[in-house]
């Protein structure tokens, strides 16, 4: 589907999806809308009979009631059926991020924080979903029944109709006024709030200035301050939203005022204003049904104008430029990793960190990459694993550009031993496996074993099948947790990054011992680290960058 | 202070407000005793219509009616608004009043209770704020449920009380299996909320493991269980929806039912054959009335919902907000000398980090401390301010300091390794409340220049902890602010590593003269002034050598060793 690049490209495929369900959703919202406009029809009937001086049928009294439920039950049910499309739509819309999140190139995920990305899944879409259940879907409902109802008291009393007509447009505009203002000073209040809210961790920083000045007064008066400008905020709303609905309760028995007196008066003005009592008690349950349509709307604007905001994120967030692959034909080679002429930055204008840099290592060779802190030497292993392109030249790994290796394959060709163990949710064995089916536990067991954890992961109450978490194991057990991860599918070629953590000796021994037997018959690639460079091997050659 | 009057006593809240609460009380049952009116006066004038058109009244009359509607629609809405606006400004005054005893308490806590306090404020705060909320909502519905109902029902009994009871008893049904269904609704509503953290906490691991699932391979594994959380989530949340919003509907419905009652036992009463002898008037008034109490009396659960929540967040925050004494004020006179006598302190548990510190220091003198890294200089200079408890005496003029720690005496100045400034102005951060001329300390530590040249001078906003300012900037406002409230004993902890030595040198010479009656402590690494200091107190192995720069030279092999080196240092950075 190539039209998924865009909010509205989405809903539209989710209603297509969906077709029942959305022929339902508009049937139902018609149906409730009509449901709801009969019960005064009755009443009047109801009215006329008794004044004419008729008895009232008892199936009367019951049909009053079979209309009033079936339309207590559409409203349910439009209720229901909006928030059911409103999440279809805002899952869908969550799992075609997902996918956009395999596409993103590394540096996506390197130059921004995990939280904001992550608030584009949850906050932007959730206001999508308002402007569903509570935007567009709920404005279509009211608007049609602010007309319809404008229908029927036309076709009761051309004069209140006439009147309403004109009332109409002045409520709504004082309406749209005051959500405005509103929401203005409740924008206010939210800054004040912050404000308020951030005192806090500053007064617990500076403590001891406060004490020791004895400036406590201070800073009490301080809070008492800024806890009053955001009342003031708060009042201003509280006012429009104290006087608002007493206005329109207000005007809307004026207009009934008029009318009765209006259809009272004999002459001309009856031709208008003229109605039987029963006409006058439907007509007065209409007006007072009328106004609450008219402030959902106003209330409705508000949300979709709010909503466009996280909608342009997600928007923004799906155009995000994607990660650029190879094209080239595929050709075996014997050489393991073969990086030509590659020169390569972070970003377009940062200068390079290297240039025209050329290196091959032989299959069941080992390769330490040495050199200062900034001469390239993670940055080489995340190119070689396929995290980034070169801007220039080529790198590949048995004659394969990295990043085109199919992922269920990718295991076997490369074990990437990262500077920091990642821990995921899950079981201990699920650390090794990274939650992957195709790694089974008699795998994960014979990788605890290489690394030297399987007897420590046995004295676990559960094995492998312990819940894992921060405080289980130290940070040197996590390191082998990360060597068993590597090579748990029997990866032709290792990659270790340079391991950070702060290790004491004895650790550090068993490290050591786990990198020398994770490393036999495989084309090895590290980046010098004391733990390493202490112990070469004898086939280990280095490089400096 | 009697103990209903403490303000960790929720009576006490509600009787600060009584005023306001008055106002809500009054308008509150005006208006909803007024609701009434207006089904009374639309039935009036329906029979009005009716009797006009049968000749039977003249049309002069309705104008009347419909004027005195109008009148007394807008006499009972304003007293709604009265009402709606006291309640608002009622919540408000107490959400104040409490938050300014949390934050007071907080003031008031003991430093080692510190740790940790940031993120607990956030959930009082947050339980004040429902705390508050609970009681606006209960001070509402206490009119706009109660009164109401009463005075609904009230009026339905008027007109013919055995309609009445039977009409009533469908919607007390409707409660009851509201009631019923309520478990089932918060056990679907907390899945909902528990599967919405889930999927949360999944898309961030998603996102922040991103690139550890690309390298492995596994990122269409990890978005095949995120699938598994949306899907699990949609599921949920519409359930949720449907028993929260959806059952709303039907329980209305279901108080309907009364309706029937009324349409036919009423339709009898205007026909001459029921219970009571009707007009149009009476039948329609009757059934708008009951049509609004049922709407009422489903909401009447909210407010016992809303109460039990208040009672939840209130017991949580009650204890923070008793009331704290305040310590009275020792004043002590500048020109104070300081005598320390045999101090000795160690942390809880450890060996003493130094013991048997005697010297003393007349006002103006500026006595130099240091002794190598780690040697306890900086726990020496927190010890005069009160903070830690110590044995032995320390006199500041003719008053003996407390030693049990814990508090900050009075007469003394002290400034840390961290500037500690505020987001706010640079007068604001210096004065903290306390009118006067900054001017002076503003030159006296040498930053008087830079900052005419910003944009809005003193009054310009430095950001969350000074960030627009640079570390030098930051250090030098935070000396400057020790300087303004002078006090008779000024600690300045290494007050100039981030300065330059030419400005530390100005800075010094400044600050003899601005504290020539106080007595000055200055600790500090860096020995540039320390041939300038009235007295030296080298600290090494827990024990303190007092002596002028000149002997310290002669008799301590370690101190030379330190100046020498230091001077080599800033030789070499001249070159």
């Amino acid at each position: 589907m190539k039209t998924e690049s865009s909010v509205a490209g989405i809903i539209g495929n989710t209603l297509r999806k969906h077709p029942w369900l959305s022929v339902l959703l508009l049937l139902t919202i018609l149906l409730s809308i009509g449901f709801s406009l009969l019960p005064p029809l009755v009443l009047e009937k109801i009215v006329d009979t008794l004044t004419a001086g008729e008895p009232i049928l008892f199936s009367v009294a019951v049909g009053y009631f079979a209309i009033v439920a079936v339309s207590g039950l559409l409203d349910a049910a439009k209720e229901s059926l909006i928030t059911a499309f409103g999440q279809k739509v805002t899952h869908h819309i969550r799992s075609v991020m997902s996918e956009k999140l395999k596409r993103l190139p590394a540096s996506y995920f390197v130059e921004r924080e995990p939280g904001v990305t992550a608030s584009r899944f949850v906050n932007d879409v959730n206001t999508v979903d308002n402007l569903f259940s509570s935007g567009i879907i709920s404005m279509a409902a009211d608007l049609c029944k602010l007309v319809s109802i404008l229908v029927i008291i036309f076709m009761k009393s051309t004069g209140l109709g006439l009147l309403l007509l004109k009332v109409t447009p002045l409520l709504f505009w004082m309406t749209r006024t005051f959500q405005k203002r509103m929401l203005k000073a409740q924008m206010e209040n939210r800054v004040a709030v912050g404000r308020t809210n951030q005192q806090i961790p500053e007064t617990l920083n500076n403590m001891r200035t406060i004490r020791v000045l004895h400036r406590e007064p201070y800073m009490l008066e301080r809070y008492g301050d800024t806890i009053e400008q955001s009342y003031r905020a708060q009042e201003r709303s509280n006012f429009y939203d104290a006087v608002y609905s007493p206005i329109v309760v207000s005007v809307s028995s004026l207009l009934i005022g008029i009318v009765m007196a209006a259809s009272a008066k004999s002459g001309t003005v009856q031709l208008f204003f003229g109605m039987s009592a029963g006409t006058a008690a439907a007509v007065i349950a209409y007006v007072s049904n009328f106004f609450g349509p008219l402030e959902s709307i106003g209330m409705e604007i508000q949300n979709v104008q709010s909503a466009v905001a996280g909608v342009r994120r997600i928007n923004e967030f799906l155009k995000e430029t994607e990660q650029k692959k190879s094209t080239e034909q595929v050709r075996g080679d014997s050489i393991a990793v073969r990086v030509c002429d590659v020169s390569f930055g972070y970003r377009e204008q940062e200068r390079e960190i290297f240039h025209n840099f050329s290196l091959t290592v032989a299959e069941g060779e080992s390769v330490v990459l040495a050199g200062r802190t900034g001469a390239g030497k993670s940055t080489l292993v995340t190119l070689i694993a396929g995290l980034y392109q070169p801007r220039q030249g080529t790198v590949r790994v048995f004659g394969r550009a990295p990043e085109t290796i199919p992922e269920d394959e990718k295991r076997r060709w490369f074990g990437y031993v990262e500077q920091q163990f990642r821990l995921v949710p899950g079981t201990v064995g699920d650390q090794v496996s990274l939650l992957d089916p195709q790694v089974t536990d008699a795998q994960i067991r014979q990788a605890l074993e290489m690394v030297g954890l399987g007897e420590t992961v046995d004295k676990l109450p559960q094995g492998i099948h312990t819940p894992c978490a921060e405080s289980l194991f130290s940070q040197g057990q996590f390191q082998l947790l990360a060597i068993a991860r590597a090579v748990v599918l029997d990866p032709r070629i290792l990659l270790l990054d340079e391991i950070t953590a702060n290790l004491d000796s004895q650790t550090e021994e068993l490290v050591l011992s786990a990198l020398r037997a994770a490393s036999q018959n495989r084309t090895v690639l590290s980046v010098s680290h004391r733990l390493y460079s202490g112990a070469p091997n004898r086939h280990t050659r280095f490089v400096t960058l | 202070m009697s103990r209903r009057d403490a303000t960790d006593h929720i009576g006490y809240y509600f009787r600060k407000e009584k005023w306001t609460l008055l106002v809500v009380a009054a308008t509150g049952i005006l208006y909803n005793a007024g609701m009434v009116a207006g089904p009374w006066f639309e039935g009036q004038m329906v029979q009005y219509l009716c009797d006009i058109l049968g000749g039977n009244r003249q049309a002069m009359e309705m104008v009347t009616l419909a004027a005195c509607y109008v009148l007394t629609i807008l006499f009972v809405q304003f007293m709604r608004y009265l009402k709606r606006l006291y309640v608002r400004k009622f919540a408000n005054h107490i959400s104040k009043s409490m938050k300014m005893t949390l934050y007071r308490n907080l003031l008031h806590r003991k430093q080692e209770d510190l740790e940790g306090a940031g993120s607990m404020m956030t959930k009082i705060i947050s339980d004040a704020d429902a705390c508050v909320e609970g009681m606006r909502k209960f001070t509402t519905e206490v009119f706009d449920t109660g009164v109401v109902i009463i005075a609904y029902l009230v009026m339905l009994l008027s007109y013919d009380w055995k309609l009445t009871l039977l009409s009533m008893l469908f919607p007390p049904i409707a409660y009851f299996l509201a009631e019923q269904l309520k478990a089932v609704v918060t056990k679907n509503v907390a899945q909902s909320r528990e599967s919405s953290a889930r999927l949360n906490a999944a898309t961030l691991e998603r996102v922040t493991n991103a690139l550890t699932y690309r390298v492995y391979g596994q990122e269409t594994n990890r978005n095949g269980a995120y699938e598994k959380n949306l899907t699990d989530y949609e599921k949920k949340a519409v359930r949720a929806n449907i028993w929260e919003n959806a059952m709303q509907p039907i329980y209305q419905v279901i108080s309907m039912l009364g309706a029937i009652a009324i349409i036919w036992f009423g339709g009898k009463n205007v026909f001459g054959t029921g219970w009571s002898a009707w007009n149009i008037a009476a039948f329609t008034t009757f059934f708008s009335c009951y049509q609004k109490l049922a709407v009422k009396s489903s909401k009447a659960a909210k407010l016992f919902n809303a109460v039990q929540k208040a009672q939840v967040s209130w017991k949580r925050i009650k204890s923070y907000l008793a009331p704290v004494e305040e310590e009275p004020e020792r004043s002590i006179a500048a020109g104070s000398a300081l005598s320390v006598q045999s101090v000795t302190f160690a942390y809880p548990g450890r060996q003493a980090l130094f013991t048997n510190v005697t010297f003393a220091a007349k006002p103006g003198e500026v006595v130099g401390l240091t002794g190598k890294i780690a040697c306890g200089k900086s726990t020496l200079g927190k010890l005069l301010t009160g903070e830690l408890p110590y044995q032995g005496e320390i006199f500041l003029g003719d008053v003996r300091f407390s030693n049990e720690g814990g508090r900050y005496e009075n007469g003394v100045g002290y400034l840390g390794h961290r500037p500690e400034l505020f987001s706010g102005t640079i007068e604001e951060n210096i004065c903290m409340g306390k009118p006067g001329d900054i001017g002076p300390v503003l030159r006296a530590v040498c930053i008087d220049r830079e900052v005419e040249e910003f944009p809005d001078g003193i009054h310009t906003v430095i950001g969350s902890g000074g960030v627009r300012l640079s570390g030098g900037q930051q250090a030098r406002l935070a000396l400057a602010r020790t300087l303004y409230h002078k006090k008779p004993l000024m600690v300045l902890d290494d007050p100039f590593s981030a300065v330059d030595l030419e400005t530390e040198t100005r800075i010094f010479a400044n600050l003899r003269v601005l504290a020539k009656d106080s007595v000055v402590l200055l600790i500090s690494h860096r020995l540039s002034l320390f041939p300038q200091m009235d007295r030296v107190l080298w600290l090494e192995d827990g024990t303190v050598t007092v002596a002028s720069h000149g002997e310290l030279i002669q008799k301590n092999v370690h101190y030379r060793t330190l100046c020498e080196a230091q001077r080599k240092e800033a030789a070499s950075d001249e070159n």
